[in-house]
């Protein structure tokens, strides 16, 4: 969620009045922002994901108004209606689209021109996935001569001194030699064909993604801004173009937009969108979905409040939705504005008596069966992460090809495949603890991954549980008593079969059987495998899987 | 008590308890003296037998009848008589006859006071006596006597405490009555003492209490999975059914059903753990899929506007270790549809995170969901205060929050003693484009989560996240057992 620092002085110049702590952080909150910081004149607070019209003072702005009744209701932009700016889009293959706005009749100064670029800055690295969907610009528009053109050139065709820059440079140039290059430049590094912005004399208004011109810079003396997004993925272009034009529009003096046509594949697109969108919301359904029982009437005013337009009709509200609010897309967001704006601490929490019996699942309720036995046994329960790596799973078990539930994406070394038995995590706790003294015994009860192609996320969670004994005296019968003494208490018969298993002394292992149904293994553990844990004693495991005894169990009564 | 410990049998240290207790019924008195001992040494023990040094040369020459003579030739003679063993000794011998005024040498020459002679020999017979008494008594002797014995390094002296046990009138008067009779004492009660009824004639040795023990530890649960069972239990008695899911999942079910559109940031590699094998599975319902798909694309028929993005079905059927028990919410609601129920999750979620103290790759979280006609959200706030009693975290506040499948949303905060307020309490009411595609039609969702960890680390009093999986099984053995103040009744 990304963090925007706002100047206490710059926000009270655009609300229009003084504001308190309170009132700053009790609005902030309605807004599900939260202060991070405060220092001086400086406010920091994370804005959510969903708001980006909160990413800057003026959209900040524009809602604290609503909030505090200084400005209620939709906020109207004045539009020209005779200007219109063009804008020629021929751009490359991978990165086609452009959009444009321009807003007139700006009053900036540092603080201003500060707030629009860190706005730019917060939606490049959210929506705008660092500018690999969509990059945006902010120029000078008294600096440009429109039409403006957005077209595909040959690295090293223009030349044009970089934002920041004393001395022009080719496209290829500034990729090598600049900040920005060097950080953005592998999103058209690898083609022939770099996107460029022009302007109808040639003047280079920037190369995107990358960098603006320094001639087209925005100054605290720009009066007239062009905005233009460009990218892969027009419809978002277009929701993050009406955040940043109608962000703009509150520096205005008062604004005014000027619509951009959009020529491109002989078709024509208006931008920014600016359209509003209506959706009525019945009073029952909010009432139906947040418990509160209001009226239509308040309703609609604490939609006023979050600057939406409202009108009440009998049982609902007709609501007007500004296009920067790119986060309403249902009725159900609407419900949640009129709650913010009336208050969560205003509603009284309802109480939830249960009307069901409640109950824990078979897995859990066997595990607590099979933990208390093996407490009674004198076990000590221990518990291990699931993830592990094969080096621990399958190697110094002595096993071979086994196939493991593994993560593309591992953190760590040692944390790389979900674990498929137990047993080998709990020889890692025994060697942890050797120097404790022996004998030691050991249990852990909980899931393995084991790789099932039948499954529809091709591997069976297995709930298991697991013991060790490990000491000088320790051999195979050590196992054998455990399982005995484990299965009469859970009224199971059972018999052994023997088996061979890399993992254990040839001869000292069998496969644990309830009827002819296999639901586990004890053994004495091989040498190699003790030497491979670095456990100087002999050691006996047991595994289980408590799914199979549950069904077993299950079938009996 | 060295006499007492002889005729005993036993080592004096292994009474002392014996006699302290004696000693507090008041059937014996106990007095401890210091005395001075005195050892001879080695030289002293041979004089103690042979004579002083200066006695022999003394008698030496009375013997021969000599008055004065040449030094070297005394000593030659005296050593080859062998009336001294040493030059050192002979060295000695006149040292001492001249002090004592008997001797005195000139120009070389050894000469005798003839008149010195008896006192001379009463003052070394003097030594002499002490040297062969002293053992026996030291404190009879004169201080100069023994200061000089110890000048010479002839004796040690050490000081001594003696304990004199001494029994009491009331001793003495329960014995003439026949009140005091012998008996065996015991540490250990023994079958016969019990099947033949001989508790009366033994007494039982009385236990220090003060005395420190061997420590034992119990086999125990696991703290952790103990206070994790304690929560279900919780739940289970407000209503709440245990729900399971896998752990590998399809990002179908951890994120797309949850109308998490396929580019959200939480999607990508930083956040989500993807499976190199298996790499994808299935999902048998087609029309579930095309559902999901509409929804996100347009809305479908959920009233929404979606998401304006092409679906890709590929995409859904990857499969990760689940981010959030979320996917075990959707996977029960797909499987139930309406009605009335409340289920909970409290199981392991997997993020690509570096274990360290603060964070860890394999977390619990518990999530449920309350699903019925009337649920509202205020009901939902309803849950967060009881389960808060319950679990006895005190007062929930609680702020507008954001999260993609839910709406309205809401985080919960407890005031945690040291952080201030801590969020704890994720929800909200399920979007109507997770409900409807997954054949939700009347019922409204609210959606919980609670930070299971956080509040686990508080009641079990640690502050890395590491120890919940500590393989330490010290540190499991000193933990005490986790309390619930609601589930123990306080």
């Amino acid at each position: 969620m990304p963090v925007v620092d706002v100047s206490w002085r710059d926000l009270e110049r655009l609300v229009g009045r003084r504001l308190s702590w309170e009132e700053l952080e009790e609005c902030l909150a309605k807004l599900k922002c939260e202060v991070e910081e405060v220092e001086g004149d400086i406010v920091w607070y994370e804005a959510t994901h969903d708001r980006p019209d909160l990413f800057s003072a003026e959209g900040l702005a524009r809602a604290l108004k609503g909030l505090l009744g200084v400005e209620v209701g939709l906020r109207e932009f004045r539009v020209s209606r005779e200007e219109r700016v063009d804008l020629y889009v021929e751009g490359p293959s991978y990165r086609p689209y452009a959009l444009g706005a321009v807003v007139r009749n700006l009053r900036l100064d540092d603080e201003a021109v500060r707030q629009l670029m860190n706005l730019q800055e917060k939606l490049h690295v959210t929506y705008c996935r660092d500018r690999r969907k969509v990059s945006i610009g902010l120029y000078d528009l008294d600096a440009i001569r429109p039409p403006i053109f957005y077209r595909s050139i040959k690295p090293g065709d223009v030349k044009f001194v970089p934002l920041d820059g004393e001395e022009a440079m080719t496209p290829a140039e500034v990729i090598r030699r600049t900040e920005k290059g060097r950080a953005y430049g592998h999103l058209i590094s690898g083609y022939p064909e770099y996107p460029i912005l022009v302007d109808s004399e040639g003047t280079v208004l920037s190369l995107p993604p990358i960098v603006n011109s320094e001639e087209t810079r925005v100054t605290e003396e720009t009066k007239n801004v062009f905005i233009d997004v460009t990218g892969t993925d027009p419809a978002l272009m277009m929701k993050v173009l009406t955040v940043v034009a109608t962000s703009v529009a509150e520096r205005g003096a008062p604004e005014e937009l000027v619509l951009v046509n959009v020529h491109a594949g002989g078709k024509v697109v208006v931008s920014p969108d600016l359209r509003l969108e209506v959706r009525e919301v019945a009073r029952e359904d909010a009432a139906r979905l947040s418990g509160v029982e209001l009226s239509c009437e308040e309703m609609a005013h604490c939609l006023r409040m979050m600057r939406h337009g409202a009108q009440v009709l009998d049982d609902r509200v007709r609501v007007e939705v500004a296009a920067y609010r790119v986060d309403i897309l249902h009725t159900v967001d609407l419900v949640e504005d009129v709650l913010m704006a009336y208050g969560y601490d205003r509603i009284t929490p309802e109480p939830l008596p249960p009307t069901h019996a409640g109950r824990i699942s078979p897995e859990e309720y066997i595990s607590r069966k099979v933990r208390d036995i093996m407490v009674g046994l004198g076990f000590q329960e221990v518990a291990n992460y699931m993830m592990s790596c094969p080096d621990l799973l399958v190697r110094r078990m002595r096993l071979k090809g086994v196939e493991l539930v593994e993560v593309e994406n591992p953190k760590m070394e040692r944390y790389t495949a979900l674990r498929q038995w137990l047993l080998p995590g709990l020889l890692s706790v025994v060697s942890f603890n050797k120097h404790l003294g022996f004998p030691l015994k050991v249990f852990e009860i909980g899931d393995v991954a084991i790789v099932d192609p039948s499954s529809d996320v091709r591997a069976r969670i297995e709930r298991r549980a697991a013991c060790i004994v490990a000491g000088p005296e320790v051999t195979m019968t050590d196992g054998l008593v455990t399982c005995k003494a484990l299965m009469r208490s859970l009224g199971l018969t059972y018999s052994l079969r023997e088996r061979s298993h890399p993992s254990f002394i040839e001869g000292r292992c069998a496969d644990v059987l309830v009827g002819s149904r296999v639901v586990g293994l004890v053994g004495e553990f091989h040498p190699e495998v003790l030497s491979n844990f670095d456990i100087p004693v002999p050691a006996a495991g047991l595994e289980l899987c408590l799914r199979a005894l549950l069904s077993e169990l299950a079938s009996r009564s | 008590m060295d006499e007492i410990s002889k005729s005993l049998g036993v080592e004096p240290a292994s009474i002392m308890r014996d006699i302290a207790e004696l000693q507090s019924a008041g059937l014996i008195s106990v007095t401890k003296r210091q005395v001075m001992e005195a050892r001879l040494t080695d030289e002293g023990r041979r004089y103690a037998s042979l004579g002083l040094p200066e006695r022999r040369l003394l008698e030496f020459l009375r013997q021969r009848g000599v008055a004065a003579a040449e030094l070297g030739k005394v000593a030659r003679d005296a050593l080859n008589a062998g009336a001294l063993s040493s030059a050192a000794e002979l060295r000695l011998a006149i040292q001492h006859l001249v002090r004592a005024g008997v001797c005195r040498v000139s120009e070389g020459r050894l000469v005798i006071d003839q008149g010195a002679i008896e006192e001379g020999l009463r003052r070394i017979s003097e030594v002499e006596r002490a040297l062969s008494d002293v053992e026996r008594s030291a404190a009879g002797l004169s201080e100069g006597v023994l200061r000089e014995l110890r000048r010479r390094k002839l004796v040690t002296v050490k000081k001594r405490t003696i304990i004199v046990v001494q029994a009491t009138d009331r001793c003495l008067e329960a014995l003439r009555r026949g009140a005091l009779r012998p008996a065996r004492v015991v540490t250990r009660v023994t079958p016969d003492i019990i099947l033949e009824r001989k508790w009366g004639e033994v007494i039982f040795k009385r236990f220090d209490v003060s005395v420190e023990v061997p420590t034992v530890y119990p086999s125990r649960k696991h703290p952790y999975m103990e206070l994790l069972d304690e929560v279900r239990e919780i739940l289970v008695s407000m209503g709440f059914e245990e729900m399971r899911g896998p752990h590998v999942e399809l990002e179908f079910w951890n994120f797309d059903a949850l109308f998490q559109a396929q580019d959200h940031p939480a999607r990508e590699i930083h956040d989500t753990f993807f499976l190199k094998h298996p790499r994808t599975g299935s999902l048998p319902d087609r029309e579930l899929m095309e559902r999901v798909k509409l929804t996100h694309e347009m809305g479908w028929v959920t009233g929404s506007k979606g998401w304006g993005y092409e679906w890709s079905p590929e995409r859904a059927l990857r499969l990760v270790l689940r981010t959030q028990t979320t996917a075990v919410s959707v996977r029960t609601l797909y499987e139930r549809g309406d009605g009335e129920y409340r289920c909970f999750a409290l199981d392991r979620v997997f993020r690509p995170e570096t274990l360290d103290a603060k964070h860890s790759m394999e977390f619990y979280q518990l999530e449920g969901i309350i699903v019925g006609r009337n649920v509202t959200f205020k009901h939902l706030l309803g849950f967060f205060e009881e389960f808060a009693r319950r679990l006895g975290l005190g007062r929930v506040k609680i702020k507008p929050a954001y999260f993609p499948f839910t709406e309205p949303s809401v985080e919960g905060f407890i005031k945690h003693p040291k952080l201030g307020w801590v969020e704890v309490f994720p929800g909200g009411m399920f979007r109507p484009e997770v409900l409807l595609p997954l054949g939700v039609r009347e019922s409204n969702v609210a959606a919980w989560g609670i930070g299971i960890d956080r509040i686990a680390m508080a009641v079990l009093g640690i502050d890395d996240i590491r120890q919940l999986f500590s393989p330490d099984l010290s540190f499991l053995r000193e933990k005490p057992v986790p309390l619930v103040r609601s589930l123990a009744g306080w």
